[in-house]
């Protein structure tokens, strides 16, 4: 046995990340661990990895108790992990960031430049990847980025190599490259964890299935035995008919419209409308051009031509203070860094973006505050001791509904969601959903940002699907339970793009 | 590419102009004292270089200056031979280092502050061991480090070079340079790739502290006495000098070359006002506009390319 995990638990302050985390994997096993996001797949394969610590569980590394109090010693017995985020140094080379921590060196601690060069160029080629070992990384593409990852743990992981969901941002054809990597390291009898929640890449790779729920490991089974049905019974962990699908409205009349908006390198020709009372889903790859079609409309970044309309009129947008004053909010991708002011109090938060409905020439009023604040809680059902707590201190989907709640506050005829549900757990997802709805039906337009399409099934009415900056398609929103699982089961980021 | 250049082209722009425009400019005597007086700075700007590639700053570097220059001295004072003392002041410099980078390290405190905080018990401390009067009983021989000849080049030049072959090998073709790069870059990548990122971090900043020793002895070899009070705003030319050579506040960014040049259009512009009788006061001025303006070039120029 390569590693095995019993009962691990993880806390991050008020939040049971990991409750009983079991997992076992043999050298030369394809180990799929599965889950819907916030079900501690991540933080179980940190603490493997030794970029977290456990609370509690026992840690075996084969056969042997361990817990490494940093990723150095996970990768001193030969653990890699591929993450999620780029983890890499912007500023050094493709080269430079494989042999990251783990230089070829000469005497005196002077550097092997040659070597590592001539090293990264081997595995490069190896894995016909398009990259070249002396590009700087900044310079790459996100899916670039992704393969010097993938490039850097085959170079370092000689045991256990941990994929965390690492064809997120890549193409199809890129995807089969990372199998056949798999495949490889698989032959040559190298562990391999491989975290997804893309239904349809496991039956490609896997040999073995582990899916946690809620911070709990709920099944292990061989992916030969396992039927597609079941697998998603335990990742839900309900029957199937009681997922969250939201009832769609009949739309009003047109709240936003994008006429031929072009902006930057990327975005080119966007034409969209979105009517009151309708969730338009914005669906596609990472570094599709979703973002920064959000960041456009939001006064963020530029718009080079064409026009953006808000109930028919036409705005000029030049800064979030404008957009706003256009009645256009933004929920951001990044919620630590955009969205939430952490260390303020959630009453701050709240009323941020609507200092003036609760100040009097310029005297901001306490009472007021702690009405508007009251209310958000209440509407939002945000669960909080009070408003003086400080934002960052609240779960994942809390802080979230703080953000939404800043907009709700003021009250905006287009929401924009980016990724609404990043990072969130399975119930406040809903809880976040709900709140979608329940400003849609009030009237609002809502375009909302998703990597997951069956979330956006849920949720959207329909769904436009960009690429490389374009809009390149739209699915209905409106499918049918069996659709909605049918679709989640052979979910194919090529159906998405 | 020709933005890149832009300091470079504008050290030299700006030394064909003073050769035009004054009748001094381009005599040995003035050329020397240019390269005497910008060398201090620049051997402080180099250990700048790397503590800010690292993401880091060091506003303590002009009170090291003093300390470093004033305990070297006392060493030569109290007997002790110039080698030793230079040795002394070396040491000093670097002790105090390497508390800046203990202390960024392990209290996690943002090394503006810290460095804030030293910069005033290190000349706090200087003044209180010397009582806040110079060290004058100094040996004859001592003037050679800054003011000597070798080869009809001031010695200090020779230094400056060797510090800046050493500070660009270590940069360029060490791991400890290559982590640099890295913590400065991205500081959880780096730490993720299994990086010692304390050890380098306190490596960093005691070379700067080593190096800052050296220029300090230099300054205390040219006035033949340790000042307690040397040094008082030597670390924003330091740092301006990084940053016009293009280093970059954020870390990652920066060269030994950039520094070099960056210090050398201070030197000149301060040699060139000083010979064509612009104000002192005006001096300032300008190069606190040219700081503003190389940062604005590098910036636009970042921004094409992201």
């Amino acid at each position: 046995m390569l590693l095995e995990l019993r009962g691990l638990q993880k806390r991050f302050g008020g939040v049971q990340a990991l409750k009983k985390g079991d997992l076992r994997v043999e050298a030369g096993e394809v180990h799929l661990l599965m889950g819907e996001n916030g079900a501690g797949k991540s933080t179980m394969m940190k603490i493997v990895a030794g970029l977290q610590q456990k609370d509690g569980g026992d840690f075996l590394w084969q056969g042997q108790p361990v817990d490494f109090r940093n990723p150095a010693e996970a990768q001193q017995v030969g653990i890699a992990m591929v993450h999620q985020e780029s983890l890499l140094a912007p500023h050094l080379s493709v080269a430079e960031n494989i042999f990251l921590g783990r230089e070829e060196l000469l005497p005196f601690g002077f550097v092997n430049r040659p070597k590592m060069m001539a090293l990264a160029r081997r595995l490069i080629d190896e894995h016909k990847f398009p990259l070249q070992p002396e590009w700087r990384v900044d310079r790459l593409s996100p899916a670039g980025k992704q393969m010097v990852e993938i490039c850097r743990a085959i170079q370092h992981g000689s045991s256990l190599l941990i994929f965390d969901e690492p064809t997120s941002s890549l193409s199809e054809s890129e995807t089969h490259q990372v199998f056949r990597i798999v495949r490889t390291l698989r032959e040559r009898k190298v562990g391999v964890i491989y975290i997804t929640h893309r239904l349809e890449e496991l039956r490609e790779v896997g040999d073995q299935v582990t899916i946690l729920r809620d911070g709990e490991t709920i099944h292990s089974e061989a992916l030969r035995t396992l039927t597609t049905e079941r697998m998603i019974q335990y990742m839900v962990g309900r029957p199937l008919s009681s997922i969250y699908r939201r009832e769609p409205i009949p739309p009003g009349k047109p709240m936003l419209e994008l006429k031929d908006l072009s902006t930057g390198p990327l975005l080119k020709n966007l034409n969209l409308t979105v009517h009151a009372g309708e969730i338009v889903g914005l669906g596609g790859l990472v570094g599709a051009g979703r973002t920064e079609l959000c960041r456009a409309i939001f006064g963020i970044d530029s718009v080079d031509t064409g026009e953006i309309r808000v109930e028919g009129k036409h705005v000029r947008i030049r800064s979030p203070r404008e957009a706003v004053e256009a009645g256009i909010a933004l929920v951001p991708e990044d919620r630590q860094k955009t969205g939430l002011a952490r260390a303020l109090p959630i009453a701050a938060n709240v009323v941020m973006a609507n200092m003036e409905s609760v100040s009097n020439l310029g005297f901001v009023s306490a009472a007021a505050v702690k009405q508007t604040t009251d209310k958000a809680i209440n509407r939002l059902r945000i669960r909080c001791e009070n408003g003086a707590q400080l934002a960052g201190r609240l779960s994942g989907g809390n802080q979230q509904k703080v953000v939404i709640s800043k907009w709700v506050t003021r009250g905006a005829k287009v929401y924009l969601f980016d990724e609404p549900t990043r990072g969130i757990d399975v119930g406040a997802k809903v809880e976040v959903f709900e709140v979608m709805d329940d400003l849609a039906r009030q009237g609002a337009a809502i375009l909302m940002v998703s990597s997951e399409l069956t979330e956006l099934l849920q949720v959207a009415d329909r769904i436009v699907v960009m690429r490389q900056g374009r809009f390149t398609g739209e699915l209905p929103g409106r499918t049918t339970q069996e659709e909605i699982m049918h679709l989640a089961a052979i979910e194919s980021s090529e159906k998405v793009s | 590419m020709i933005q890149r250049l832009l300091p470079f082209l504008t050290l030299i722009v700006l030394f064909v102009a003073l050769c035009f425009l004054s009748p001094y400019f381009l005599t040995e005597t003035n050329l020397s004292s240019v390269v005497r007086q910008t060398a201090v700075i620049n051997i402080m700007a180099l250990g700048m270089t790397l503590v800010i590639i690292s993401g880091g700053i060091d506003l303590s570097v002009g009170s090291i200056l003093a300390m470093g220059g004033l305990f070297g001295a006392m060493a030569m004072q109290s007997g002790k031979p110039v080698l030793v003392g230079i040795a002394v002041g070396l040491l000093t410099g670097c002790f105090c280092g390497f508390v800046n980078g203990t202390l960024v390290t392990k209290l996690k405190i943002n090394p503006f502050i810290v460095t804030l905080g030293t910069m005033g018990i290190f000349r706090g401390l200087t003044l209180l061991i010397s009582n806040g009067l110079p060290v004058h009983q100094i040996p004859k021989e001592f003037s050679y480090l800054g003011e000597g000849r070798l080869l009809g080049v001031p010695f200090v030049l020779w230094l400056l070079v060797i510090c800046a072959l050493a500070v660009h090998i270590i940069l360029e073709h060490t791991r400890l340079g290559r982590y640099a790069f890295a913590i400065g870059s991205n500081p959880d990548a780096a730490f993720y790739a299994g990086i010692p990122v304390n050890f380098h971090t306190v490596a960093v900043y005691s070379i700067c502290g080593m190096l800052t020793g050296l220029a300090g002895m230099i300054e205390a070899s040219r006035l033949m006495t340790g000042q307690p009070t040397a040094g008082q705003g030597y670390e924003l030319q330091a740092i301006a000098a990084v940053v016009i050579g293009g280093g970059s506040l954020r870390g990652g960014e920066g060269t030994v070359l950039g520094t070099l040049v960056g210090a050398f259009i201070m030197g000149l512009l301060a040699n060139g006002s000083d010979l064509l009788g612009i104000s002192p006061y005006l001096q300032q001025a300008i190069i606190g506009a040219v700081i503003i303006l190389a940062v604005t070039v590098d910036e636009l120029r970042k921004r094409k390319l992201g």
